[in-house]
C-alpha cells in the first residue's frame, strides 16, 4: 500500500513539475474557454469582443513560449519533447495564426451574417492547441490527436460560411477525403503499435519492433502512416483536395490553410526522418527514398500543373503543393544539417504566402477579381499592390533579393553538400528537379504582373484604392520579405 | 481458441470493406459510413495488441480517443453534408462538381 503512495506521490510531483513547460497552450486553453463565452454573452454588447480575446490568446502563449527558448526539456512522461526547434516553430505558427485571424476579422468586417462571426476565432485558436501539440510531439497517441483538432478544426472554417454553393462543395470534399486519410492513418497507427508495443516513435523500442517486424507489413503500415502526414501537407498523390479547397474557401480560411498546418505537419515529419534515418535499419532508407520520391513528383506535378490554371486561388494551390516538395527537399537534408534552414525557409514561405493572399484577398473584395485574367490593367490603378505582389512572385519563385531566394538557396547548398559527401544518385536528382521547377515557376507567377501592368483593361470604372489594414499587413509582410532576403544573417542567426 | 491473429483478421476485413465503401462513393453518407468501418477496425486492431501491453495500457488508451475522435469528426461532417444537400439537392460526390480542373 505505501509502495503504491509513493508511486502516486512520484507521478503527481512529475505532473506538477510538467505544468510549467505547457503554459503557451494553457494560454490557448484559457483563451479558447474565454472565446467560446464571449461568442455567447458579450459578442451582443461589443461585436469584437471575441476577435480581441484570441488576438491577446495568441500573445500571451507567444510571450510564455520565450522562458522556453534554450531551454530543452521533456514532460508529462515524455509525451512533450521541449526544443529549440519546436519553439521556434511554435513562434511561426503563433505569428501566422494571428495574422490570419486579422485577415478574417478585416475580410468579413463590412459583411452581415445569420451566424457569429465569433465562432470562427473560437475554432482558430483550438487549431492553434493542435498545432502548437504537433509540434511538442514525439508520441503517436498525441500526434494522432492534435492532427485530428487541426483537421476538424479547418474542416469548419471551411464549410461555416457557406455563403455559396462553392464553398460548401470544398467543405465536403475536405471532410471526406481528410477523414479517409486520416482513417488509413489510424489503421497504419495501430499496426505499428501492434509490431513495437510502444508509441514514441524515437524510442529504441519502437525502433527495434519495426526493425524486428516483417519487412513487408512494416512498408505497409509506414505507407498508411504516412498518408495522414500526406493528406495534411498535401503532397502528391494526396494532393487532391488542395486546389478544390483552396479555390472554394473563403480567401483568408485559404491563407490560413495554405500556410499555418503546414508547419506544424513539416514539423512532425521532420522529427520522425530524424529518428529513422539516423537508425541504421532498412526502414530508414525506405523512409528517405519515399520522401525523396514524393518530393521530386510533387515539386513537379505542382509546377506543371499550376502552369495552366486561370484562376489565381488555385494557381496559389499548386504553387504551395510545389513549395511541399521543396519542404521536403529541406526535410530530408535537416538531419545531417540542422533545422535552421527547414526553419528559415518556412518563415520565409510563411511570410510569402500570407503577403500573397492578403493581395489577393484585397483584390477580390475591391474589384471582385479572382481570375488572372480579370487583372487585367489593374497595376494602373493599383500600383503599390500590384508592386508588392511582384515582389511577392519574385519570392515565391526564388530570385534575389528575397528570403525565397535565401530559403532555396540555403536548401540546394546543403542538398548539395550531401551529394558531394555521399555521391547518392537521389541527391543529384533532387537537385535537378529543384532547379527545373524553379524555372518552371516563373512563367506562372509572373503572368501577374503580365495582366496588371502590360494588359489594357476592358473595363474603366476609376475605383482608388483606400490604403486599408489588410493591404498594409501585405505591405508590411512584402518589406519583411525583403528584408530578410538582404539581411538573412539576422534571422539564421536567431535559429542557430 | 481465439488468438490475436483472428483479431488481426476481422479487422483487416473490416477495413476492407470500408475502403470498398469509400472508393465505390455513390453517397456522402456511405462514404462517412466506410470511414467510421476503417477506424473501428483500427480499434479493434489496437484494442487486440493492447492486451499484449500490460505496463501502460497505450492500445486501450489510444482506442479510446481513437472513438471520440472519429464521432467528432463524423458529427463535423454530418452538418457539412447537410448544408451541401441544401444547396444541391443531392449528396452524390459525383454530381457535385462545380469545383474541377
Amino acid at each position: 500500500m505505501r509502495d503504491v503512495a509513493l508511486h502516486l506521490s512520484d507521478t503527481l510531483d512529475h505532473i506538477l513539475a510538467s505544468i510549467p513547460l505547457f503554459q503557451p497552450e494553457f494560454a490557448l486553453i484559457a483563451a479558447f474557454l474565454l472565446s467560446i463565452g464571449a461568442t455567447l454573452f458579450t459578442d451582443r454588447l461589443w461585436k469584437q469582443s471575441s476577435f480581441f480575446i484570441a488576438i491577446i490568446g495568441y500573445i500571451i502563449s507567444f510571450v510564455s513560449l520565450l522562458p522556453q527558448l534554450h531551454q530543452p526539456a521533456s514532460a508529462f512522461f515524455g509525451m512533450l519533447l521541449i526544443d529549440d526547434f519546436s519553439v521556434f516553430a511554435r513562434g511561426i505558427i503563433l505569428f501566422a495564426l494571428l495574422i490570419s485571424t486579422i485577415f478574417i476579422q478585416q475580410h468579413f468586417k463590412g459583411k452581415i451574417f445569420q451566424k457569429n462571426l465569433g465562432d470562427v476565432y473560437t475554432v482558430l485558436l483550438t487549431a492553434g492547441l493542435g498545432l502548437n501539440l504537433l509540434t511538442i510531439t514525439t508520441n503517436w497517441l498525441l500526434a494522432f490527436i492534435a492532427i485530428e483538432t487541426v483537421s476538424i478544426s479547418s474542416y469548419i472554417l471551411v464549410g461555416y460560411f457557406s455563403e455559396h454553393k462553392k464553398q460548401s462543395e470544398a467543405a465536403m470534399k475536405y471532410v471526406l477525403f481528410g477523414s479517409v486519410c486520416a482513417a488509413v492513418m489510424l489503421y497504419g497507427l495501430s499496426l505499428l503499435y501492434g509490431f513495437t508495443g510502444n508509441l514514441d516513435f524515437v524510442s529504441a523500442a519502437h525502433l527495434q519492433g519495426l526493425t524486428a517486424a516483417p519487412q513487408v507489413m512494416t512498408s505497409i503500415a509506414l505507407l498508411f502512416v504516412f498518408t495522414g502526414i500526406g493528406f495534411k501537407l498535401s503532397f502528391v498523390p494526396f494532393h487532391a483536395w488542395a486546389p478544390d479547397v483552396y479555390e472554394g474557401a473563403p480567401t483568408p480560411v485559404t491563407a490560413f490553410l495554405s500556410t499555418v498546418p503546414k508547419v506544424g505537419a513539416i514539423v512532425l515529419l521532420a522529427r520522425i526522418t530524424q529518428a529513422w534515418a539516423s537508425s541504421l535499419f532498412y526502414f530508414g532508407e525506405l523512409t528517405i527514398l519515399f520522401l525523396t520520391v514524393v518530393a521530386i513528383v510533387t515539386m513537379l506535378a505542382g509546377n506543371l500543373i499550376a502552369l495552366r490554371q486561370q484562376n489565381v486561388k488555385r494557381m496559389m494551390a499548386y504553387s504551395s503543393i510545389g513549395h511541399t516538395g521543396f519542404l521536403l527537399m529541406a526535410v530530408l537534408v535537416a538531419p545531417s544539417g540542422n533545422p535552421s534552414i527547414l526553419l528559415f525557409y518556412l518563415s520565409g514561405y510563411v511570410l510569402m504566402n500570407l503577403a500573397a493572399f492578403a493581395f489577393i484577398d484585397s483584390l477580390e473584395q475591391k474589384t471582385g477579381a479572382t481570375t488572372l485574367e480579370s487583372y487585367s490593367g489593374l497595376g494602373k490603378r493599383m500600383p503599390i499592390v500590384f508592386t508588392c505582389f511582384t515582389f511577392i512572385g519574385i519570392s515565391l519563385i526564388g530570385l534575389p533579393p528575397t528570403a525565397g531566394f535565401v530559403g532555396k538557396l540555403l536548401v540546394f547548398t546543403s542538398v548539395f553538400e550531401g551529394y558531394q559527401s555521399s555521391g547518392d544518385l537521389p541527391y543529384l536528382l533532387l537537385l535537378i528537379t529543384g532547379a527545373l521547377t524553379s524555372v518552371i515557376s516563373l512563367f506562372y507567377y509572373f503572368k501577374i504582373p503580365l495582366y496588371a501592368f502590360l494588359r489594357d483593361s476592358q473595363s474603366d470604372q476609376n475605383s482608388n484604392m483606400p490604403i486599408r489594414l489588410i493591404i498594409a499587413i501585405g505591405i508590411v509582410l512584402t518589406a519583411l520579405v525583403l528584408g530578410i532576403g538582404i539581411f538573412p544573417d539576422f534571422l539564421l542567426g536567431l535559429f542557430k | 481458441m481465439i488468438t490475436l491473429t483472428h483479431f488481426l483478421v476481422v479487422s483487416a476485413c473490416i477495413f476492407c470493406i470500408g475502403l470498398y465503401a469509400v472508393l465505390s462513393k455513390r453517397n456522402a453518407i456511405m462514404i462517412l459510413v466506410g470511414i467510421e468501418l476503417m477506424i473501428n477496425a483500427a480499434v479493434l486492431n489496437l484494442v487486440a495488441f493492447g492486451r499484449y501491453d500490460k505496463v501502460n495500457y497505450g492500445g486501450q488508451v489510444f482506442a479510446l480517443f481513437a472513438i471520440v475522435l472519429a464521432a467528432a469528426a463524423v458529427a463535423v461532417g454530418l452538418a457539412i453534408i447537410l448544408n451541401v444537400y441544401r444547396k444541391y439537392k443531392t449528396i452524390n460526390p459525383d454530381n457535385i462538381t462545380d469545383l474541377r480542373d
